[in-house]
């Protein structure tokens, strides 16, 4: 440690600075957006007090997209921490040739969110997707994967699911090699089935890094724009609309930036009290 | 577990996780007539470079230095605004709990969805003249790269001996020389580490390039990509070759980038 007055504060200034032009000045600039009617080129502002909330909380197509937006991040972020769980249980303990397979694991989550979805998106096609060669192959019907709207939102769980299952696995793999050996070996000493094991021991010390993967990845499927944009932009029938999609698309599509701006403070809001629930969780930690 | 099911899970998870990407190798050599079929071959019948050559004749090269420009210059921004504010906060001492407090504003910005700040993000750029122009999109993926790398470096200097500096410090340096010739050195592999997943970031980034940039010469990867996949028609040749060359730089670092993943992810959640 260093002790000196103004030299700390001027190393973090640029920093504090850039982040405080980027973040903090544009979220107050949405929220005054929102209770206007502020529109594309103009910079003239009417203020509407809670107007444009009023609008969108009696909004169909809102009340959708948040459905949409709820449905996604809870499934994608359940079912990657699920099979992250098995994976990490699967590769916790040394078997040949750990270090060739682990990569192959991992990849999806470093690829372009852009790229993968152009995968699925092939492989999604019901004429020629892959996937449905391979259900025909196996005496599966074809499926219309992106096109019936009761299945298209979970089609983009599956592809997230794919690209973002290594991130749950990366925090969970960690956290099982961070339990003492000798726990392990105590309990196979007193005679604990396998099942036992993972029930009494392995389960209780991982709850943590579960409820961090499940927060980080809550988090971030809560975003969710890039994959919906490639693969359905929002349709059948809104049906995978999100809110990330829907201010885009007021926004910068409509014009409509008072709309816009309110799906964004709303999104805020959300995002803020998940993103605290994870600094509590990170920052708690003596370092 | 029995072995045969821990096996059986393990190859069903591996198809799953790496039969996309094979395929989409695949499928960028195989001509036209080949990849609408039914089959499930992997590999191309007729090799072919067509793809390839069209998107060349489309301008992926350009597009390509675009993408590098603007993972450089992102990257290279918040490096050194990074580096600089995560020595200081390993290293000093700050009044009232300001750095726990600087800390939680970067995890914020590191968790917030990039939408919310679009609007606003706009109009600075609009007033900055920074629309459609590299410099501008560098300054907005600082939302994105400035707080990882922050929180990314913050890592590896706490991790290096404090003894060296003190030594240095006996010896009459001052914080620049302190910095440049004792901590930078020993920072090189994290910095190295960091500036690697921050292009990465940079290299991937859709939403703010396609707010942004508007002339299709400007177009970064993602955004190229996008234009293969449009609403009324999907050019699936080109869209496959693209995500090949868009991907390499990932599959040729993979075994490295998974490295520093695995210790990355057991720093952060000890």
């Amino acid at each position: 440690m260093f002790r000196s007055g103004w030299q700390p504060a001027l190393l973090l200034a640029p920093a504090l600075l850039l982040l405080a032009l980027l973040t903090l000045y544009p979220i107050a600039y949405s929220f005054v957006l929102a209770f206007t009617d502020a529109e594309y080129q103009s910079d003239a502002l009417t203020f509407v007090g809670w107007a444009n909330f009023n609008t969108l909380l009696n909004d169909w197509f809102f009340q959708q997209a948040t459905w949409n937006t709820v449905r996604f991040t809870v499934s994608a972020s359940v079912v990657q921490v699920g099979l992250g769980l098995v994976l990490a249980l699967l590769f916790a303990r040394p078997f040949p040739g750990r270090q060739w397979f682990l990569p192959l694991f991992i990849y999806p989550m470093m690829l372009s969110t852009l790229v993968c979805a152009s995968i699925w998106k092939a492989w999604m096609h019901y004429d020629f997707g892959w996937l449905n060669n391979l259900f025909d192959a196996v005496g599966l019907s074809r499926q219309p994967w992106l096109s019936d709207p009761a299945l298209a939102l979970w089609s983009i769980v599956l592809v997230d699911t794919w690209q973002w299952t290594p991130m749950a696995f990366l925090i969970l793999l960690a956290g099982l090699q961070g339990i003492p050996q000798d726990i392990e070996e105590a309990a196979t000493l007193e005679g604990a089935t396998p099942w036992q094991q993972f029930w009494h021991i392995r389960l209780p010390l991982l709850r943590p890094y579960l409820f961090l993967a499940l927060l980080l990845r809550s988090i971030d499927t809560f975003k969710l724009f890039d994959k919906v944009y490639v693969l359905t932009g929002g349709g059948p029938a809104f049906a995978t609309e999100t809110l990330s999609l829907m201010a885009y698309k007021q926004g910068f599509k409509f014009f409509n930036l008072g709309a816009a701006s309110a799906i964004a403070v709303i999104m805020l809001a959300i995002a803020l009290v998940l993103s605290l629930a994870y600094a509590w969780q990170v920052m708690r930690r003596p370092s | 577990m029995t072995q045969a099911l821990r096996y059986s899970v393990m190859i069903v998870l591996l198809l799953f996780f790496t039969l996309p990407t094979l395929w989409m190798l695949g499928t960028a050599f195989k001509p036209a007539g080949e990849y609408v079929g039914t089959g499930l071959s992997l590999l191309p019948h007729a090799p072919t470079l067509e793809h390839f050559i069209s998107l060349w004749q489309q301008g992926v090269g350009q597009r390509l230095v675009n993408t590098l420009v603007v993972a450089l210059g992102t990257t290279t921004l918040s490096l050194t605004l990074a580096f600089l504010a995560a020595y200081a906060l390993v290293r000093f001492r700050f009044p009232a709990q300001l750095d726990r407090i600087f800390l939680l504003l970067v995890l914020v910005v590191k968790m917030l969805p990039p939408i919310v700040v679009a609007i606003p993000m706009y109009r600075i750029l609009r007033s900055l003249n920074g629309l459609d122009s590299f410099p501008g999109l560098m300054l907005s993926y600082q939302v994105y790269t400035l707080p990882f790398c922050i929180w990314m470096l913050l890592g590896f200097v706490r991790q290096i001996p404090v003894d060296l500096e003190e030594a240095a410090t006996l010896e009459g340096a001052g914080l620049l020389r302190r910095l440049t010739r004792v901590v930078l050195p020993l920072a090189a592999p994290g910095l190295v580490a960091t500036l690697i997943f921050a292009m990465l970031l940079a290299w991937n980034e859709f939403l703010f390039a396609l707010l942004f940039i508007q002339t299709p010469s400007n177009f970064t990867l993602p955004l190229f990509i996008a234009t293969f996949a449009t609403e009324n028609q999907t050019y699936w040749g080109e869209l496959i070759a693209i995500g090949v060359i868009s991907s390499l730089p990932v599959l040729l670092l993979a075994g490295y980038l998974q490295r520093h993943l695995l210790r990355g992810f057991a720093m952060q959640s000890h």
